[in-house]
């Protein structure tokens, strides 16, 4: 936990919102710096909820529940797309691909919920088939999918060259249109679940840079003003859930990564309703880095495509 | 079941493992081929001898021709009959596409010598290591053909067709034609469309060869092929051949009339050398006098090769051989020729290098292409990496597991992921970064080695407006980098890609000298 504050501010914030502070069991915290009075009397806005000390699914899944339970996000009848990161010919201790396990959790919680189709898919950097195969994802999907009996609702499978879609984006700042995948398109909720890791542009990728997965075309070029179309991006494509997976975390060397030696267990999961959020407060929890060193998260903020400070965030320990 | 029903079966079985080999010479998620998909290039004794001779070596991926030679010693030219894929193409176009033509005998007898001059044209080269059998082999032929040509080509139309069903009619399309497109993708169709070089001028090579059977039957088989005639020449002490109880023989000349190599004269005489022991002779007599065995009875005719014919052929065969080799590009190498990981040194190489196509229908990426010239014209064909189409992906090892004569030495991952097949470069003049103009660094994040071989380093620069500002550039440690070329693939820029691979510094280089390339 990082303690942001001046003692003085604290102190004044302990004798007024003692009350506030003092209720729930695990504790919730007020997370930014500076935060004045006024504002710290405004109850939090958004929640991110950060779990620990149990597997990857039970992480997700005790995360999740710590927002009200996946019934909060989706719908029966909903047609889901569940978003990981299986850019990269990488195994999972690689930690270059979101770790199966939470992917197969978060696959479960939405057949739960009720969901009609979850629709597992990735535009990936490597060679398609074996980062699929590789990061272990397409096996264990496919693996739960017939031992539930439900291959026809949950499905993983490959992007094709002829459903990505020419999208406009109203109100872009640089990203005025782009090819968009039909599916991602379609989709009544989006569950975006990214890998924690470092990254050499934009220096952190978490969830708003996952959603990559569902852009077509040489989308290398958005690299030329990475954090106002990313913001664009999620303008077009605003997601339910993030459950950020920092399971595993690839610290050097991302977001390919390779060398064993480059990740780091830290067993965590992070979850929010609101993908700035969630970034956020796993730029710092993960890295300890904050909005101002990870440019595209500080332009998230203030594109208003989420929260637009992180006062309005409350961490929930789950 | 007549031996023709049998022999017909023979071939069909045996293409359908042809083309059951073919499609799976592919990723199907499993590091590892299981199977051999290259045996019909290893099981031939043309190739095989050219590869081993040209290079000078007992290659031991090639026994298995041994067994065809056995068998060709012992039953004659059978395999041109009964198990050739490029017969069984032959004889299936002449079935159909050209069933019932006429022909007029305008087509030379005597054009069947070629084939032995071209063999021993072939034999004189590679005893003076250049290696073309390439160029005349059916199973190279057919290989090369299918995976740069013909399978792109169907792959293109299949899957143009269902798109437009798809499009024009998407709800009805969804329901009738999608699940037989994914089925169709699933076990056909390419994962991805590849595209290649020379696949034209392949594709009309082959085409030429199948129309030639409008002017003659087996046209290829009995003309050119030096394959058969190799296989001709080995049969010459065979116990299985055409015998005609010539008493029984009335001289209808049916037996003639059918042979499809045109083997047999006088009805009585055979030449050994040309029946493929199709054996369609023996069941079209309507005397019932021919028999195929091992019994007395040479009846031979000869093919009519001139002494001179052979020593011109080997002759020409030798000298054409220092023509090759005061190409330029000896001198100077181009700087395109980047070969796949495991290749042996360039001469080895190209002795060895069948130009059979295997290597570049399993590349992953698509990245491995026919040269034209930049081997010089004695290694037209052979593979060469070209980044801007396709990388060569870091945990795969696919074209050393398929390449039949070793050309490309099979090499466990470990080693594999340590051959450096080339350096890249930053072209700063070009490179967003380099010249101000915006952030990238795509090629960066795709480097796929353990330490990065691409270096971000923060530097002032100034934006075209001339404002200073800090710019993340690419640098490249030549000693990290391996030259898989995924930075140059994934360069965002449209044309050329402002990071390149050239095939400096690769670990093939016997010169350089320590202090580099």
């Amino acid at each position: 936990m990082q303690c942001m504050w001046s003692r003085r501010k604290f102190l004044r914030l302990a004798g007024g919102a003692a009350g506030m502070l003092a209720g729930g069991g695990a504790g919730i915290r007020i997370f930014g710096s500076e935060v004045p009075e006024a504002e710290a009397a405004i109850a939090a806005r958004v929640n991110v909820a950060v779990a620990s000390g149990a597997s990857p699914s039970e992480n997700a899944r005790k995360a999740v529940a710590a927002l009200g339970g996946i019934k909060a996000f989706i719908g029966r009848g909903d047609v889901v797309v569940l978003k990981p990161n299986i850019g990269w010919d990488r195994t999972p201790e690689q930690a270059a691909n979101t770790n199966p396990e939470v992917v197969v959790a978060l696959a479960e919680m939405c057949l739960s919920a009720g969901a009609k189709q979850v629709r597992v898919f990735d535009r990936t950097c490597n060679e398609a088939r074996r980062c699929y195969v590789n990061s272990g994802i397409q096996s264990a999907v496919e693996a739960f999918g017939k031992k539930r009996g439900a291959s026809d609702i949950l499905r993983v499978y490959h992007v094709e060259d002829r459903k990505f879609r020419r999208t406009t984006i109203p109100g872009a700042f640089a990203l005025k249109e782009w090819d968009l995948y039909q599916d991602a398109l379609e989709a009544d909720k989006i569950v975006n679940v990214p890998i924690a890791k470092h990254h050499g542009l934009a220096t952190a990728t978490l969830g708003l840079k996952n959603m990559m997965g569902v852009m077509g075309g040489n989308r290398g070029q958005i690299h030329y003003n990475l954090s106002d179309c990313l913001a664009d991006l999620h303008r077009r494509l605003p997601t339910s859930l993030t459950v950020i997976d920092a399971t595993r975390v690839l610290l050097r060397n991302g977001p390919s990564g390779g060398n064993l030696a480059d990740v780091q267990a830290q067993g965590k999961i992070f979850a929010s309703a609101d993908v700035v959020a969630a970034d956020v407060v796993a730029a710092e929890r993960v890295f300890q880095w904050k909005v101002k060193d990870v440019a595209h998260i500080q332009k998230a903020l203030e594109a208003k495509i989420g929260v637009t400070s992180p006062a309005q965030i409350r961490v929930v320990e789950a | 079941m007549s031996v023709r029903t049998l022999r017909r079966i023979s071939q069909w079985a045996i293409f359908l493992v042809f083309v059951f080999l073919f499609l799976n010479t592919e990723y199907k998620d499993n590091d590892v081929l299981p199977y051999a998909v290259n045996i019909f290039l290893r099981l031939d004794p043309l190739v095989a001898g050219a590869a081993a001779v040209t290079g000078r070596a007992l290659i031991s991926l090639v026994w298995p021709a041994l067994i065809v030679v056995g068998l060709t010693a012992l039953l004659g030219r059978f395999f041109c009959g009964w198990a050739c894929p490029m017969g069984a193409i032959l004889d299936a176009v002449d079935a159909t596409v050209f069933a019932g033509l006429r022909r007029r005998g305008v087509v030379p007898g005597t054009w069947r010598r070629w084939k032995y001059l071209i063999l021993v044209f072939l034999a004189g080269s590679a005893l003076f290591t250049l290696q073309w059998v390439f160029f005349f082999d059916p199973i190279s032929i057919l290989i090369r053909t299918f995976a740069v040509s013909v399978f792109p080509a169907m792959n293109r139309i299949v899957h143009d067709a269902f798109g437009l069903l798809y499009q024009a009619h998407p709800g009805a399309a969804a329901r009738v034609s999608e699940p037989v497109y994914d089925f169709l993708k699933a076990h056909f169709l390419a994962f991805e469309q590849p595209v290649f070089r020379t696949a034209a001028p392949v594709g009309i090579l082959f085409l030429a060869i199948l129309a030639a059977e409008y002017f003659q039957k087996r046209f290829w088989c009995r003309n050119l092929c030096p394959l058969g005639a190799l296989l001709g020449l080995l049969s010459r002490f065979g116990l299985f051949r055409r015998r005609v109880m010539e008493d029984g023989c009335t001289r209808c000349d049916l037996c003639e009339k059918s042979c499809r190599m045109g083997a047999i004269h006088d009805d009585i005489e055979t030449l050994h050398g040309e029946c493929v022991g199709c054996m369609d002779c023996q069941v079209i007599c309507p005397e019932e006098v021919i028999r195929f065995s091992g019994k007395e009875g040479r009846q031979e005719a000869a093919v009519d090769l001139t002494r001179r014919g052979i020593l011109t052929s080997a002759a020409l065969g030798a000298f054409t051989v220092p023509f090759f080799r005061v190409e330029a590009r000896r001198k100077a190498p181009d700087p395109g020729l980047i070969r796949p990981p495991g290749a042996l040194p360039e001469d080895g190489f190209l002795a060895r290098c069948t130009r059979c196509g295997e290597c570049m229908r399993v590349c992953i990426a698509n990245g491995l292409q026919p040269t034209w010239f930049e081997a010089g014209p004695e290694g037209m064909w052979s593979p060469i990496l070209v980044p801007r189409i396709g990388y060569c992906e870091f945990n795969c090892t696919l074209c050393g597991q398929v390449c039949p004569t070793g050309a490309i030495r099979r090499l466990p991952l470990a080693d594999k992921k340590k051959v450096k097949i080339g350096l890249a470069e930053v072209d700063r003049s070009r490179c967003l970064p380099w010249r101000g103009q915006s952030d990238c660094i795509v090629c960066e994040e795709h480097c796929p080695t353990a330490s990065k071989a691409i270096i971000l380093k923060k530097e002032m620069g100034m934006t075209i407006a001339g404002e200073p500002r800090v710019f993340k550039r690419p640098y490249i440690d030549e000693g990290l980098c391996i030259g898989c070329g995924i930075c140059e693939t994934k360069c965002p820029l449209t044309d050329r890609g402002a990071v390149y691979v050239t095939s400096r510094g690769e670990s093939r280089a016997v010169s350089g000298g320590p202090l580099g390339s």
